[in-house]
């Protein structure tokens, strides 16, 4: 059974208040006492753990207050869960009965019955129970303007390390990728391009420098052999020729005009260094490596000086979402001639820069690599003895796979939800050994899977199945975490402090064990259950897949050389492992008719679900707009979902549809007036 | 007495074929010793005290780590045997309290250890939530260096590209990146500049803060303070070059490319090396070193193990006598490369003593016992810069107090309540 109370959206409570009968005024509830004394109830439960917009049980769409929450939200939240009371009988409110456990909670017991905790929740339910519409429709409508406040507070985003690289080679014409010597960008919230995480450390700024000086170095090493000077200057101090350069350059480096401050300052470094060398290119040097660490061409501000949004802004926007680059000339002069300005405009440079297949695939490439979490199947490591074909080759292979099934559903427009059913995929003759199928004549050529193969989607390549597997055992957990957190956008809370995650060992009870039947520790524990009925039910529906993601009938259990023997598990030259039925029923807490076995099953059922479909127009939110999404961008994201769906899940429509989203356009110094306030 | 240049060759043989000593250092100083650091550092004012934070991935094996005896007749046992040349530096401290571990954080045990030993406060899911130890000592003892802190890294393995393969924070979620290449960080140190390219690079910055300041007022407030953490980088970077010395680094020829990243016992001497270097010639007081990583997942081939990630180790049955045997072998290796550093900066004459005697370390692991991620009792190395040396203590107290001590006895600044879980000291150390 699922805690899905309907009407519990903010729009929905809205209008369920307004529609229902006008009531006698009787004791208003008082959200003070709702602040100070029930909500750190409901704190202490760790409601907000699961019952969060990105939270395991975001299906309830009962959302707790963000950590920083002021305490006017906290009062209109207090006020929002008159949704969750039963007027006619308050001791009956699912506001008691879930949290207590007396009707079912996939959390369990949270507020022990009878405790003063429950005492206090049952007070506030019984005051809301009385309460009148009139207010509390006055709550709402706080309410409603707090979510205006909700709005992001960090809104600049600088260049990614990929976005670094491609941009000084369109810029540059440099090849070099000086990015990839950088200090490498960490995982924060799902992705490497999150702008909270993108400081400014004084090694990265070093490095900026570093990199800036090779880069001018090289564009002039042997004359201006990529025509970066747009003339021919008369003379090493040729004026003229100096600020057409510094304007040409300066233009495509910080991506708008520049302007004429901006102009006179170059151009003064860049005579100063002219004249010390009598060389003209040496000044263009400078310029270039100046340029190069200026917050203007680092971070995504090419606004004007009013800090207004120009047709420049717009193009910048458009080059890095579709392009994840620099824009071309075709885009910075349809920027230059105001075409971008109207919502057609950019539909039609959108469409443009779509059909320029490399460049949107290498956009494309860095999302599918962020979301997925490649670098977690690149890395992995197996054991030897066990998976002696797991070479770097082989994972590197997996990604790949992964990468094609994505963009051939993405460019030749079919529904992206196949990404999750299709039964076929993208194979290297050494992948279709590991999996069983027929091998492709070359190399990522489409295999269609024969009749009876268990594999379909994402769900049953390796990708998916050997980043989430440890050296030589499966990991339910993980693959449960993973089907959470990046196809159902499910945060699933850390396991408390201290506690011990530690397996007992296989043969513990002489009788061996599956490794679903150790980790029932995690079931028959209360303090481990409420998550992990959550994860690992879903990872036990993959238990035919091993470690590297190869089909297995049976689970092979090592066992022991007897002691004094020497060596531990292993198995190598021990006696054979014994094998154990596997039960692969697995299920998604939480999701409606979610009981499945293995790969082809859940991908059929994700496929269908809206909280999947949804989730990835969030993952895709999120990654271009480098930031969670906060209680202010429901609207766009509804929209977003409603294009993505009823195009029948094409990507590209979801892609041209962020860039009409009103976040596109968003100004980046709207954060300005709220921000500079408090 | 020798010239820089021949001081910064030696060094690059050094990157080369790490396992020859190091040229021996008392030529380049004058009769007090104090001759080169001053120059770097632009005036003659003593011998600074420095402070070093060297950070092991995952626990250690108890019963191989922790000495059974205490006070100084204690005998080192097989993970600290690399020690001997060096025991009379190094205090053994074993029961240390990491309580900020156990707040309710975002992480699982080896993340809330990390923020707690390094910062006193909870992982927040996207990093600490405040500034690490050396961070918080570079800030009161660093701003007069050349860099106010460097961070150095080895082993690159950790749990994909987490928040967490960091050590040291700036503040609230500010991750500080280490460089993990030799040969980067050599450029950084010992880079070979001439005068127009510190001109040209005075010019750039410049202009590059010039632009800063012309964006400032456009931005909103928590995007103005993203500029301000440019604007101070590229102070740093500015200061780094306007300290360089007059003659520096003609003709260097820089350490060989590293082929094998994964070569880490060569990669950690080398890093070794150039610490010391950079902490010898006066360049910075304050380092962190990461050996390995949190939740290292790193193998250990050179040991002969390499069937499973270290964090593996710790968990796979983890009691067994082979897998105590595996992790004893690991851990030793830690100390070996720890002592490697000891030794060398012991070698390099200072004042009346040498390096060692004028450098504060902390050489910690996340957890005590791996399997449990044990986080009370903590089993950790003090060495240089004063501390009572040849001796093992058992203690109750928490590693806010080990900063504490450091820093009020030894490095002669204050502490106070800027390390949250600071609250006394501990006069056994000294």
């Amino acid at each position: 059974m699922t805690f899905r109370i309907a009407g519990l959206s903010l729009a929905s409570i809205l209008v369920l208040v307004i529609a229902s009968t006008p009531r006698a005024q009787s004791a208003a509830p008082d959200p003070a006492f709702f602040q100070s004394q029930v909500f750190p109830v409901f704190e202490a439960a760790k409601c907000s753990g699961c019952h969060s917009a990105s939270g395991v049980a975001s299906g309830t769409h009962l959302y707790f207050p963000e950590k920083d929450a002021t305490p006017a939200q906290i009062r209109a939240f207090g006020l929002s869960l008159s949704g969750l009371v039963d007027r006619a009988d308050p001791s009956r409110s699912l506001l008691l009965t879930k949290p207590t456990n007396i009707v079912r909670h996939t959390g369990g017991v949270r507020i022990k019955p009878g405790s003063p905790e429950e005492q206090l929740v049952a007070r506030w339910a019984a005051s809301l129970a009385s309460a009148s519409d009139a207010t509390l429709s006055a709550a709402m409508k706080a309410l409603r303007e707090d979510e205006g406040e909700a709005a992001p507070k960090q809104l600049v985003r600088r260049l990614t390390h990929a976005q670094y690289d491609n941009t000084v080679r369109d810029l540059l014409n440099d090849y070099s990728r000086p990015a990839q010597r950088f200090p490498r960008e960490d995982y924060v919230d799902g992705f490497k391009n999150q702008l909270t995480a993108q400081d400014m450390p004084p090694l990265l700024v070093e490095t900026y420098s570093t990199a800036a000086e090779r880069l001018a170095l090289n564009a002039f090493r042997v004359g201006d052999i990529n025509g970066l000077i747009p003339c021919k200057p008369a003379s090493a101090g040729d004026a003229k020729c100096r600020d057409a350069f510094v304007r040409k350059f300066g233009q495509r480096a910080f991506r708008r005009p520049l302007r004429e401050d901006e102009v006179k300052r170059y151009a003064a470094v860049f005579s100063e260094q002219a004249r010390a060398a009598r060389r003209f290119n040496d000044g263009a040097r400078v310029v270039v490596e100046a340029m190069l660490q200026s917050p203007n061409f680092l971070f995504h501000v090419e606004a004007g000086p009013d800090g207004k949004s120009t047709d420049f802004d717009i193009a910048s926007r458009l080059s890095y979402l579709l392009w994840n680059t620099m824009p071309d000339d075709a885009l910075f002069a349809s920027a230059e001639k105001g075409d971008l300005r109207s919502a057609d405009g950019r539909e039609r440079a959108a469409k443009r820069m779509l059909e320029n297949a490399p460049r949107a695939r290498q956009a494309l490439d860095e999302f599918f690599e962020e979301w997925l979490r490649f670098d977690r199947v690149i890395n992995a490591v197996k054991a030897r003895h066990r998976f002696p074909e797991f070479e770097p080759e082989l994972a590197a292979a997996m990604a790949e796979e992964t990468r094609s099934l994505l963009h051939h559903l993405v460019w030749n427009d079919r529904n992206f939800m196949e990404a999750l059913t299709a039964d076929y995929s993208f194979l290297t003759s050494e992948l279709a050994a590991l999996y069983d199928v027929p091998a492709p004549d070359g190399q990522f050529e489409m295999v269609k899977f024969p009749a009876g193969s268990k594999r379909a989607g994402l769900l049953g390549q390796g990708t998916f199945l050997a980043s989430t597997a440890g050296p030589t055992d499966t990991s339910p957990t993980a693959r449960g975490i993973f089907v959470r957190e990046r196809l159902l956008c499910q945060h699933v809370p850390p396991p408390p402090p201290g506690v011990i995650t530690t397996l007992p060992d296989p043969l513990v009870d002489q009788a061996p064990k599956g490794r679903r039947q150790l980790m029932n520790e995690h079931v028959e524990n209360p303090a481990c259950a409420s998550c992990h009925r959550l994860m690992d039910p879903i990872g036990f529906g993959f238990e035919h897949f091993d470690a590297v993601g190869k089909w297995r009938e049976k689970e092979m259990i090592p066992v022991p050389r007897p002691a004094g023997a020497g060596g531990g598990g292993g198995g190598r030259g021990g006696p054979p492992p014994v094998p154990v039925e596997i039960d692969a029923q697995g299920e998604i807490a939480g999701l409606p008719n979610s009981a499945f076995s293995g790969a082809q099953q859940l991908g059929a059922i994700l496929a269908e679900s809206p909280v999947c479909q949804e989730c990835i127009v969030r993952q895709m939110f999120r990654y271009s707009y480098g930031r969670l999404e906060t209680a202010a961008d429901e609207g766009t994201i509804d929209d977003l979902y409603a294009r993505f769906k009823g195009s029948g899940f094409r990507f590209k429509t979801l892609l041209i549809a962020l860039a009409q989203s009103p976040e596109f356009l968003r100004q980046w110094n709207t954060s300005r007036r709220s921000t500079d306030a408090q | 007495m020798l010239s820089r240049r021949t001081f910064l060759k030696g060094i690059s043989m050094t990157g080369a074929a790490v396992q020859v000593g190091l040229p021996p250092l008392a030529a380049m100083f004058n009769s007090t010793g104090t001759a080169y650091a001053a120059d770097v550092a632009g005036k003659v004012a003593g011998i600074d005290k420095r402070f070093l934070i060297w950070w092991n991935g995952n626990g250690i094996p108890e019963r191989y780590w922790i000495p059974r005896e205490t006070g100084e007749n204690f005998e080192l046992t097989a993970c600290l045997s690399p020690l001997g040349r060096v025991r009379d530096y190094v205090h053994v401290l074993s029961g240390v309290d990491n309580v900020a571990a156990r707040l309710n954080g975002q992480g699982n045990g080896h993340f809330s250890a990390l923020c707690g030993l390094m910062t006193g406060t909870a992982y927040t899911g996207r990093g600490a939530a405040g500034a690490s130890i050396d961070q918080i000592l570079a800030a009161k003892i660093g701003t007069k260096t050349r860099f106010r802190s460097l961070q150095i890294g080895v082993a690159q393995e950790s749990h994909g590209e987490n928040v967490h393969r960091n050590m040291t924070w700036a503040g609230y979620e500010r991750a500080l990146p280490q460089e993990h290449i030799p040969q980067n960080l050599f450029d950084r140190l010992f880079g070979v500049k001439d005068e127009g390219w510190v001109n040209r690079k005075k010019s750039v910055l410049d202009l590059v803060s010039a632009d800063v300041n012309r964006l400032q007022p456009m931005f909103g407030a928590a995007d103005k303070q993203r500029l301000d953490q440019h604007l101070t980088s590229v102070r740093d970077l500015e200061r780094a070059i306007a300290s360089l010395p007059p003659d520096y680094g003609k003709n260097i020829k820089e350490p060989e490319d590293i082929t094998d990243l994964t070569d880490y016992p060569k990669i950690a001497k080398i890093q070794s090396d150039l610490l010391i270097h950079a902490f010898a010639s006066g360049q910075t007081r304050v380092a962190s070193y990461m050996l390995t990583k949190c939740q290292s997942l790193t193998r250990f081939p050179w040991l002969g193990h390499s069937d499973n990630r270290h964090h593996d180790y710790t968990h796979t049955n983890a009691g067994t006598p082979e897998q105590q045997r595996i992790m004893r072998d690991i851990c030793r290796w830690h100390v070996e490369e720890y002592a490697y550093l000891l030794e060398g900066m012991k070698a390099i004459p200072e004042g009346e003593g040498n390096l060692l005697d004028n450098t504060a370390t902390v050489f910690v692991h996340e957890h005590a016992e791996a399997d449990p991620h044990k986080c009370n009792g903590l089993a950790m190395l003090l060495a240089g810069g004063g501390i009572r040396g040849n001796t093992h203590t058992k203690t109750h107290n928490g590693i806010g107090d080990v900063y504490l001590t450091i820093a009020e006895e030894l490095l002669k600044t204050s502490l106070g309540k800027d390390f949250p879980t600071a609250e006394e000291k501990m006069p056994e150390l000294v």
